[in-house]
């Protein structure tokens, strides 16, 4: 009688746990079965826009027209940078908040040598606006209003040195104390403002040329001026902060007479510096100056090289003018060597500082400061076409014919 | 102490050091700065501040300038402020015209040199200072 229910129950407990047993191992390829389809919908994660590039290769500059395809909706952004690596610097001497300045000089020699964020056409007006504001714009700002933050992927990223600069440091003609390493963000934010110091304009950095339809497909257009890096051009668009596409590369090629300065960061036909400092150095020897009064000014207006290079190396070119003269006079006795050297002792302790100086200032501050010494050098120029100094040098040119006379007769009677 | 004195083809200068080093310590750090000889900021230091004539100024002027283009040669190459390849362009361009220019010299009248000088580095100036 008892044996009956407990029967039963023994039963159906058998039979419940093979249900249960038999529900799971239906369960089972069903869970596997949804874990494959899942991405299709709805989607826990974005899908990765695509990119295509019109052409593969450019002859010195020219337009790459870029199509892709991103989700319906996500507005995409295109980072293009060369992988060329060029050097820049920005000193902050801004008060912060509590009025301090800090003097700190940043340095940074792995920043791409071109580099253009672009952004959807219908940021146009933004970009106009950051146009309309002038030298002082702030990249970082524009960069966060356009959206273009989320494809600021590759400056920044490498080395970066800073230094708090101090009169003495600069007086013992160094850069000053090298601080300790920036974080990341530090580094991103200060890679912004060397990127801005070194390509300035809005136009440069940042370009509205992203034409995006209803469902996410997209064209977009960067122009490569002439002038630009050769070699590889790495385009990538991005949606968000880890949706990006695979990158793209172009390349461009530039050749003789056009090459690539590794420095300067620019190719150029060599033929037109060549040219150019001919004349201004013909020009510069005849009016009694050097030529660096006028190459260096006219270098950072008509090409893309930054001040530092330019002063640096226009340095070293006037260096062996002088020496051929300071040769010349010598065989006609004409320097004295007291005075001469006394003056050039002094001279060697500014030496060691200017240098220095040169990459704590913008280029608009280089402009111009160049433009009111070279007020100076005209009014210089002014004073020796008045008639008092004309006088004066007719006299003293009189007294140098006799004493040259009298070398050439002294090296005569030597002979 | 203040003074020095020289003797040139048995003339004899007396120089004031004092204005002479700080004036040429200052005109050393701009054009060390700005890329240039500095040539013509050191002749009207000598002549005018210092007093000398010119026949002594045009030779020694230039040893004194020389001091502070090797200098800062130096120093702006130890900064990386140099580029190899716009140098072996500059250079051969800048040689030609020390030959050439003599040549030219001679027909022109250095007083219009001088004019068109002070004409042409006024507009540049104008342009860098960002009047037009």
């Amino acid at each position: 009688m008892i044996r009956k229910p407990i029967l039963a129950m023994f039963a159906s407990c058998l039979l419940l746990a093979s249900g249960t047993l038999f529900a799971a191992d239906a369960a089972a390829p069903a869970a596997a079965a949804a874990a494959t389809e899942a991405p299709a919908a709805p989607p826990p994660a974005p899908v990765a826009p695509t990119i295509a590039v019109d052409k593969t290769s450019l002859d010195n500059g020219g337009t790459i027209t870029i199509t892709g395809k991103a989700e319906p909706g996500k507005p995409v952004v295109i980072e293009v940078y060369n992988e060329h690596r060029v050097g820049g610097s920005f000193f902050d001497s801004k008060p912060d908040k509590d009025g301090k300045i800090p003097y700190k000089l940043y340095l940074s020699k792995d920043l791409p040598a071109f580099y253009q964020i672009l952004v959807p056409t219908s940021q146009q007006p933004v970009l106009d606006k950051f146009k309309k504001e002038g030298r002082g714009w702030s990249y970082s700002a524009a960069l966060k209003e356009t959206g273009a933050d989320l494809a600021y992927l590759n400056p920044g990223k490498g080395p970066m040195d800073s230094f708090q600069a101090s009169l003495m440091a600069t007086i013992l003609g160094s850069r000053g104390d090298l601080l300790p390493a920036l974080d990341d963000k530090e580094r991103v934010k200060r890679s912004m403002q060397i990127m801005k110091g070194r390509y300035r304009s809005v136009g440069k950095l940042l370009a509205a040329t992203v034409d995006q339809k209803e469902d996410g497909s997209f064209t977009a257009k960067v122009k490569i001026p002439d002038g630009s890096p050769d070699k590889k051009y790495v385009i990538t668009a991005v949606v968000d902060k880890s949706t990006r596409s695979e990158p793209v590369t172009v390349e461009n090629k530039v050749s003789f007479p056009v090459i690539y300065m590794e420095n300067a960061g620019t190719s150029l036909n060599i033929f037109v510096p060549f040219a150019l400092v001919f004349a201004i150095a013909t020009f510069g020897v005849l009016m009694g100056a050097g030529g660096g009064f006028i190459i260096n000014p006219v270098m950072v207006m008509l090409f893309p090289i930054p001040h530092n290079i330019v002063a640096g190396t226009v340095t070293p070119t006037v260096l062996f003018s002088q020496g051929s003269g300071i040769m010349n006079y010598s065989k006609i006795k004409f320097i004295n060597w007291k005075v001469g050297i006394t003056l050039g002792i002094a001279m060697l302790a500014g030496g060691f500082i200017g240098p220095a100086l040169t990459t704590m200032i913008t280029l608009d501050q280089f402009k111009s400061a160049f433009g009111w010494i070279l007020f100076v050098l005209a009014a210089l120029m002014f004073w020796q076409t008045t008639p008092g100094y004309l006088a004066k040098n007719k006299k003293e040119q009189a007294i140098m014919k006799e004493f040259q006379k009298r070398a050439a007769e002294a090296a005569k009677a030597k002979a | 102490m203040i003074y020095m004195h020289i003797n040139f083809w048995g003339q004899e200068f007396k120089v004031n050091l004092v204005v002479g080093c700080i004036g040429a310590f200052l005109i050393a750090v701009m054009s060390s700065m700005f890329g240039f000889g500095g040539g013509p900021f050191m002749v009207p230091l000598m002549t005018v501040l210092l007093g000398l004539p010119m026949y002594v100024v045009v030779g020694s002027s230039l040893l004194a300038i020389f001091f502070n283009t090797l200098m800062s040669t130096t120093k702006h190459y130890s900064f990386g402020n140099f580029d190899l390849d716009l140098f072996l362009v500059m250079f051969p361009a800048a040689i030609l015209a020390g030959y050439v220019a003599p040549m030219i010299a001679k027909r022109l009248n250095p007083l219009w040199v001088k004019r068109v000088a002070v004409l042409g580095l006024t507009i540049l100036g104008l342009s860098l200072v960002g009047v037009f």
